[in-house]
């Protein structure tokens, strides 16, 4: 392959090709274009004329350039164009790769493996053995066929941790012993780290060395603190470039469980930036919920720092015995407590039945003896739920008689009546210092002041227990601390006040350390060595290189000031750890990371990860050429004038085009209009809808039936319907209509439980069904009728109120016109409508009672009113109704039934009331 | 034959809007064929048209006395002129005719028949004969004869440029002849003057379309006619244009020369225009002689 300016040619000499272009120009260019032929009656004139030159028009310029560029694609096409060719590169003898094999480069893993596998495929095509040596699990070289290092490449890893010192030793053993000379090919994450240069020593002595780089910045995260009410984040690059902007994810679980991203925080790197921080201020349930914080789209786990109790914030209650003494803040129970726990627990003050519900992590209860019966009953019940009580001693508890004879629930150990003073002006000896925790004492590694002293205190009775719930005592073994489990809660007692009056312990450093031991309170700051001296730490779960967390399962626990201190490695993964109620993370990144680029010595070639692959360019050139000369064919047929009569075939092709290319987007129209139709159709003017039963002839007698009704309706009031419609009750949403006709059939299905329900908020929401039996009611309700059956089961499930035949003063009897019956086809039936309320009185004089409030939902009678309206599409009645002049009264009358109807519905109540009283009295002639 | 009710019914809305052609009555001697109802004008017939009151000139004995000593003024009693003419229509069906430069614009031959057609229905509503020179439709009266016309107009000539046909004209009827008269003006010549000799007077109205006036032509180009039997190449089209436009004058002076030593009248009409005042413009022509 030759390569000219970046661009490799499969067949160069074919490129001569193009010093023929100057000379198809002079060819083409003396080539006349063909005559236009034209239909032209005028020739009879032209007949004889002659022209003045001889020399014909030349073809247009851009038409040649249109060829000259085809020409010039065809050939550059046919001469194999490669973009980004691949050079071969030489080389013998074995080969070593050795491999950073860390988090830095797990982002961009997959590009490294396939790179790895294209250089182990060369070596075997050159027949070169090849080892491999992850520097993060190293060990001793074997040089084999590279296509069993190929078979074995899924099984690599990058691993959550640099390598080691003594990994770096295993490998620079390794590389010392093995004999004879090889070249190696060092993959590198980016990111420097001690031990590099006697690795990098032992390799170039061995033979040539050549290394490949990603040369994109490798990001990280630090742990997360909290301060000033926020969360904060500390984000690391490698590479103090340009600005960029990253965005950082907090992960977590949401109330339902389910985990999902609960906040995103934007940081940026200002050019030269290496180091940025954000900050997220989240409320305190949220931030609780946060697991894990992680950079978006780096799939490393230096990219992911882990949360874990610091940003935790316990809520911590406090209640005091003694109400606060005004003026002595120094003296109140609890202000030792407020000063040790404010910075790092939320406080909660108030009763103590109000703050359970609260559920608060920890109830603090300094000198305070008796709880009331409720009290102590939901305490307890909560501490048996997992909280944590801690006690403090103090003159009440002292005086008061609880745990004396027995041990009392809610105190770890019974107590002797009236603690014992020491060192006091009235007593012997000296004040106590503390005794060194014991190995199983929660607080075992604090170191104990020796400024501490104790000069009062509550007494234990000697128990058989009691040795098993001290947890500190003093140097004469007097239990200072005493702690019981109570179900899966625990109570804990310190046998002094929690202000400085019987001890100065709540004045040393010591407090705060024994607080947050006893996980009262968290530390903001990552734990120091000592801190945790004596502790054990057991992992639950770890990172790998990808960051993604996985079970511990059986890996062995971690001594605490390794947790906090020790470098990563196998021994020491990053993850969550726990002990007691106490949950640490490791994270790859400490608070005093810093991410800096690897540097190579003079004289190691350094190539950056290229991941441009080869890109053979002829195909599209050769379509060039076509499209190309498919335009020069148009713009000849154009200046030949034939391309309009070929306009027909020109359009179709285009057509076809086009809607080739509209097809998929014409296909992707949404195909839900059909209820947007419907609502359209039926909410933009006042329609009457009439339900659709499945017997053909009926549904056609209500359409009539209810246009026959709207006609009137147009002509006679201000209500100017639509056209009605019919609805069916399990597909179309009925709240656009303000009444429904149902007509009443034995043969109709009984609607669905999703119809019904849909109904029942149609009718609560204000709608009216007016059913109709149709069978004049001859049964009377309830009875025998098939229709009036049918009628009794579709009307079961609705929500319909008590009923009663229509009373002679209801407002349907004047909602329009006056009205005493309401005829149908039928004369006779009764109909009925919802009850008036039993408190409503006839008042003497008044001619109709005070009823004032809402539309009845359903109107039920057996009348066939649609039959009376139907009128077909000229405005003639359908149906005959009655005889002779009589019959269109009845016809009439039940036409105004219709009007009464839909405007008791429209307008409610409104005639109802008694200002039209005068009027109607009138009206009526009285 | 679906052309046929299309053009009588384009004709008809053409014609609609103008009032009956009335023609001219100075013929009224030569043509001796008497119309059964008036010519709604003062004339020589039997029924009493109108009173009017006697001019200077008109003879004494043209006085009505009857109505004349019923005041002071005498009045001249005239009586209605019973004439029909004779209208004969030559509507060039050569192929020639049948071309359209634009799809926007009409065929020459389609105009040339529309208005062929509405001068005919204009003259059979006023009660004159229509009819085709030649012998294949001598001019008749009624509606029929229209749709005998339509018929007629729908038929196309194989002939690149059609002569005019100069046989059976009836002596002093008039004539109406539309074509493009791109073909041999030798034709016409012979035509009018044979028109001449027997006393019929008449209009050409030469129908072109824009693309035969303007000759918006580039390139090198073949003309060929529409019937295919003539042809001329050239080089650049553009270069003739001036030469074409000097001829086609040429040709229009020599018509217009040829009508003025006939008594003819000369109009023209480009398809591009309306047709409407063509057909205006050949009522004028008929009628005009009057005003």
């Amino acid at each position: 392959m030759t390569v000219l300016g970046g661009i490799g040619f499969t067949a160069p000499w074919l490129l001569l090709g193009l010093l023929a272009l100057p000379v198809l120009w002079l060819i083409l260019r003396a080539v006349p274009p063909a005559p236009v032929r034209r239909r032209f009656p005028g020739v009879a004139l032209l007949l004889g004329l002659r022209d003045d030159e001889s020399v014909s028009d030349r073809t247009p310029w851009w038409l040649l350039l249109l060829r000259m560029l085809a020409v010039a694609a065809l050939i550059l096409g046919l001469a194999g164009p490669v973009l980004n060719p691949q050079q071969e590169r030489a080389g013998s003898g074995p080969l070593l790769v050795v491999l950073d094999a860390t988090w830095a480069g797990a982002p961009r893993w997959a590009v490294r493996m396939e790179l790895l596998d294209a250089q182990l495929a060369e070596a075997g095509r050159g027949g070169r053995p090849v080892a491999l040596l992850p520097l993060t699990a190293p060990g001793p070289l074997q040089f084999q066929s590279a296509d069993i290092w190929r078979s074995r490449l899924a099984g690599l890893a990058p691993e959550p941790w640099q390598p080691t010192k003594a990994q770096i030793e295993t490998a620079r053993a390794a590389v010392s012993a093995a004999e004879g000379g090889f070249d190696t090919l060092w993959l590198s994450d980016g990111l420097t780290y001690p031990g590099r240069a006697p690795l990098l020593a032992a390799l170039r002595n061995k033979g040539a060395l050549r290394v490949v780089e990603t040369g994109q910045p490798v990001l990280g995260i630090g742990p997360v603190g909290f301060s000033d009410g926020a969360v904060q984040l500390t984000l690391h690059r490698s590479d103090p470039g340009a600005a960029r902007e990253v965005t950082v994810l907090a992960q977590g679980r949401d109330p339902a469980g389910t985990a999902r991203v609960l906040a995103t925080v934007p940081g940026r790197f200002d050019t030269g930036e290496t180091t940025t921080t954000a900050a997220l201020s989240l409320p305190a349930e949220l931030r609780a919920r946060i697991t894990r914080f992680e950079i978006q789209g780096q799939r490393s786990a230096g990219a992911v720092t882990l949360a874990d109790d610091r940003l935790r914030r316990r809520e911590v209650a406090l209640i005091a015995g003694r109400g606060d003494r005004e003026g002595l803040e120094l003296l109140s129970p609890l202000h030792y407590l407020k000063q040790a726990l404010a910075p790092t627990a939320d406080l909660l003050d108030g009763a103590l039945l109000d703050l359970l519900p609260a559920n608060p992590d920890v109830i603090v209860m300094a000198d305070v003896a008796t709880l009331s019966q409720p009290e102590e009953v939901a305490l307890t019940e909560w501490i048996e739920n997992g909280g944590m009580l801690l006690r403090f001693a103090g003159p009440r508890l002292a005086a008061s008689d609880i745990a004396r004879t027995e041990e009392h629930p809610l105190m770890p150990v019974r107590l002797r009546s009236g603690g014992r003073t020491v060192g006091g002006a009235m007593s012997w000896g000296e004040p106590k210092t503390l005794a060194p925790f014991p190995a199983d004492s929660p607080f075992a590694g604090l170191p104990v002041p020796g400024d501490v002293r104790v000069s009062a205190q509550v007494m234990a009775q000697p128990d058989p227990v009691l040795a098993d719930r001290v947890i500190a005592a003093l140097s004469d073994d007097t239990p200072l601390v005493t702690r019981k489990p109570l179900g899966q809660g625990q109570v804990v007692l310190f046998h002094v006040t929690a202000n400085a009056e019987w001890s100065t312990l709540p004045l040393s450093g010591l407090f705060v350390q024994m607080l947050e031991r006893l996980a009262v309170s968290s530390s903001a700051k990552p734990p120091e060595a000592a801190d945790l001296e004596g502790t054990t730490w057991r992992p639950v779960q770890v990172m790998d290189g990808f960051g993604t967390l996985r079970e511990a399962g059986t890996l062995p626990g971690v001594a605490g000031p390794a947790l906090a201190e020790a470098p990563l490695g196998p021994g020491l993964r990053p993850g969550v750890y726990d002990s007691g109620d106490r949950r640490l993370a490791r994270n790859v990144l400490g608070e005093a990371a810093a991410l800096s680029p690897a540097e190579w010595p003079e004289g190691v070639p350094v190539e950056r990860l290229t991941l441009r692959p080869e890109q053979p360019l002829g195909g599209p050139l050769l379509a060039l050429a076509l499209a190309l000369l498919a335009a020069d064919v148009l713009a000849a047929l154009a200046l030949g004038g034939r391309l309009w009569p070929m306009r027909g075939g020109v359009v179709a092709l285009a057509v076809l085009l086009l809607s080739g290319l509209a097809g998929g987007s014409l296909a992707a129209q949404p195909v839900g209009g059909e209820d947007t139709e419907f609502a359209i159709a039926a909410a933009s003017e006042l329609t009457l809808a009439h339900v659709l039963t499945g017997d053909a002839r009926l549904d056609d007698i209500a359409q009539a039936g209810l246009r026959g009704l709207s006609d009137t309706l147009f002509f006679r009031t201000s209500i100017e319907p639509a056209p009605p419609i019919g609805v069916d009750l399990e597909r179309d949403e009925l709240a656009f209509f303000p009444i429904l006709y149902w007509p009443v059939t034995p043969e109709q299905p009984q609607p669905s439980g999703e119809a019904y329900a849909r109904l029942n908020a149609y009718l609560r929401s204000g709608g009216m069904i007016l059913f109709d039996t149709r069978d004049a009611d001859i049964a009377g309700f309830g009875a025998a009728s098939p229709n009036g059956r049918k009628l009794q089961a579709l009307a079961a499930p609705l929500d319909i109120p008590p009923l009663e035949p229509v009373p002679q003063d209801h407002v349907l009897t004047r909602a329009f016109y006056l009205l005493q019956d309401f005829p149908g086809r039928h004369a006779r039936g009764r109909i009925w409508v919802e009850a008036a309320p039993p408190d409503a009185e006839q008042i003497e004089g008044m001619p109709f009672r005070n009823l004032n409030d809402g539309v009845t939902p359903v109107v039920i009678g057996g009348n066939d009113w649609a039959g009376a309206w139907a009128v077909d599409r000229d405005g003639r009645p359908l149906l005959p109704v009655g005889r002779g002049f009589s019959g269109e009264r009845q016809r009439e009358l039940s036409l105004r039934f219709g009007v009464n109807l839909v405007m008791h519905v429209l307008t409610g109540n409104y005639k109802s009331d008694q200002v039209h009283v005068p009027a109607l009295l009138d009206r009526l002639g009285q | 034959m679906t052309e046929t009710p299309d053009l009588r019914v384009r004709a008809e809305a053409e014609a609609a809007r103008l009032p009956p052609l009335l023609a001219r009555a100075d013929h009224l001697a030569g043509t001796v064929l008497l119309g059964e109802h008036g010519r709604r004008r003062a004339g020589l017939g039997d029924d009493f048209w109108q009173y009017r009151p006697a001019q200077p000139g008109d003879s004494r004995r043209m006085i009505d006395h009857r109505r004349s000593a019923r005041g002071d003024q005498q009045f001249v009693r005239e009586r209605e002129w019973p004439i029909a003419q004779s209208v004969m229509l030559w509507v060039d069906q050569g192929a020639s005719m049948r071309y359209a430069s634009a799809d926007a614009l009409p065929r020459k031959a389609d105009r040339a028949r529309l208005l062929g057609l509405a001068l005919a229905i204009l003259m059979v509503r006023g009660g004159e004969r229509v009819g085709l020179t030649g012998t294949a439709l001598p001019p008749r009266r009624g509606r029929n004869q229209i749709l005998r016309l339509a018929e007629a107009f729908s038929l196309d000539a194989a002939t690149d440029y059609a002569p005019p046909e100069h046989r059976a004209m009836i002596p002093h009827a008039r004539a109406v002849f539309l074509s493009d008269f791109l073909g041999g003006v030798e034709e016409v010549e012979r035509a009018l003057t044979k028109a001449a000799d027997r006393g019929v007077r008449g209009v050409l109205l030469q129908v072109l379309d824009p693309a035969e006036e303007s000759f918006p032509f580039q390139g090198r180009t073949i003309f060929e006619s529409v019937g295919g039997t003539l042809r001329h190449e050239t080089l650049k089209a553009g270069e003739l244009r001036d030469r074409y436009k000097a001829r086609l004058a040429a040709r229009r002076d020599r018509l217009a020369t040829l009508c003025r030593a006939t008594g003819w009248r000369l109009g023209q009409h480009h398809t591009g225009e309306n047709a409407q005042s063509a057909l205006l413009w050949l009522y004028r022509a008929l009628d005009g002689g009057a005003a």
